[in-house]
C-alpha cells in the first residue's frame, strides 16, 4: 500500500512553509501540494524514510535561499498582473462611450484653470486628493486585517488590490508637481502647457478612480479567477 | 533545470508544450514529466518551475484550477487561448533556433 501524507502532516507542512517566511495562502498551498508530492514519491523509493527527513530533503533543493525566490517572483508576477488590470480598465476611458466623459473632464477643468487659474488652488486640490488617498488606504489596511483575523488568511493579490500595489508610489507624484509648480512664479502657463496640465490631472484622477473604487469593486471576481482555491477556503 | 543558459531559455515552451499535450498539469507533475520524458538528463529545479508557472500565469497564457486532492488542494495549469497561440509562435521559434544551431554546430548534417 502506498504511504500518503496524512491531515497532521499537512498542517505540519503549512507550518513549515509559514516558518520559511512564506506568509500568504495562496502560496502556501501550492508549496504544501508539491512537498506532498515529493514526499510521497520518496516514500516509494523508501518506505521507512520519516517524514521530516523527507521534508528536510525536498526543501534542499529549493536552495539555500529556501522558498525566498518563489515568494519574490510570485509577487512580482502578481504585480505585473495587476499594472495590466489598472491599465485595462484605465484604457475604458479613452474608448467609446467613456471617453465622452475623458474629454468633457479635460475641457472642463481646461476652462476652469483659464478663467480662475492660481497655483494655490491646485495646491490645495493636490493636498486634498492626497489626504484622500492616505485615508482610503488605512481603511482598506484596517478591512483587510480584520478580513485576515476571521479567516487567517492571507492573499497576496487581495493585499495588492487593497494595497494599491505599486500604485501607492504614484500617490506622492502630486507633489513634486506642485513643487514644480512653484517654480514657475505667478503667471498663468500658456494654453498648451494650461491644456496639458488638464489632460494629465484628469488622466492621474482616472487611474486613482480605477484603483482606489473600480478594481475594488470587483475584487471578488479577479480574486476568485486568480485564485480558485478562494472558493474552498472562506 | 540543468545549470546552463541554454535550458533556462527554454523552460517556458517547455512548460507550455507539455500543457498543449496534456491539457493540465500541476507543478510536482510538471517536474516529473520533463524528468521522465528526458530520462532524467533534465531536472526542472522548484526554484526555477514555480516562479516561470506564475509568471506565465499573470501574462494571461496560463490559468489556474483548484481541486482537492487526497485531503489537500492542489492547483492545475493550463493554456489559455491567448496561451495556444503563444505556444504555436514560440515551438516555432524554438525549433528554427535548434534547425539554426545544428547548422553551425554540424555543417555536415545541413543541406
Amino acid at each position: 500500500m502506498e504511504l500518503k501524507v496524512n491531515q497532521e502532516q499537512i498542517d505540519r507542512l503549512y507550518r513549515f512553509t509559514r516558518e520559511h517566511f512564506v506568509e500568504h495562502y495562496d502560496l502556501q498551498t501550492e508549496l504544501v501540494d508539491h512537498l506532498s508530492n515529493a514526499i510521497e514519491e520518496q516514500w516509494k523509493e523508501n518506505p521507512k524514510l520519516s517524514f521530516e527527513d523527507a521534508l528536510q530533503k525536498e526543501f534542499k533543493k529549493f536552495g539555500v535561499f529556501g522558498f525566498m525566490d518563489v515568494v519574490e517572483q510570485r509577487q512580482a508576477a502578481l504585480n505585473k498582473k495587476y499594472n495590466l488590470l489598472i491599465w485595462k480598465h484605465f484604457k475604458e476611458f479613452f474608448t467609446i462611450p467613456k471617453i465622452v466623459i475623458t474629454i468633457s473632464l479635460v475641457i472642463g477643468l481646461f476652462y476652469f484653470f483659464k478663467y480662475v487659474f492660481f497655483y494655490e488652488l491646485m495646491a490645495l486640490g493636490m493636498i486634498l486628493w492626497f489626504v484622500f488617498l492616505i485615508i482610503a488606504l488605512f481603511y482598506e489596511k484596517k478591512k483587510m486585517k480584520k478580513r485576515k483575523s476571521q479567516t487567517g488568511k492571507k492573499w497576496m493579490f487581495e493585499e495588492i488590490i487593497f494595497g494599491y500595489g505599486s500604485f501607492s508610489g504614484v500617490f506622492v507624484f502630486p507633489l513634486h508637481v506642485i513643487n514644480g509648480f512653484t517654480n514657475f512664479g505667478n503667471e498663468i502657463p500658456n494654453y498648451y502647457v494650461l491644456f496639458g496640465i488638464s489632460f494629465f490631472l484628469v488622466s492621474l484622477f482616472l487611474a486613482t478612480y480605477v484603483v482606489t473604487k473600480i478594481i475594488p469593486s470587483k475584487a471578488e471576481e479577479y480574486l476568485n479567477q486568480t485564485y480558485p482555491e478562494y472558493a474552498f477556503s472562506n | 533545470m540543468k545549470n546552463s543558459a541554454l535550458y533556462k531559455g527554454s523552460l517556458n515552451t517547455i512548460i507550455m508544450k507539455l500543457l498543449e499535450e496534456k491539457g493540465r498539469m500541476y507543478g510536482y507533475e510538471i517536474t516529473q514529466k520533463v524528468k521522465a520524458i528526458t530520462l532524467g538528463e533534465l531536472t526542472i529545479t522548484e526554484g526555477a518551475l514555480y516562479p516561470a508557472l506564475h509568471k506565465l500565469e499573470a501574462e494571461g497564457l496560463l490559468e489556474v484550477e483548484v481541486e482537492k486532492v487526497d485531503n489537500r488542494l492542489r492547483k492545475y495549469y493550463k493554456l489559455t487561448e491567448k496561451g495556444n497561440k503563444e505556444t504555436v509562435n514560440r515551438l516555432a521559434e524554438l525549433e528554427e533556433f535548434i534547425r539554426n544551431m545544428q547548422s553551425i554546430v554540424n555543417p555536415k548534417l545541413s543541406y
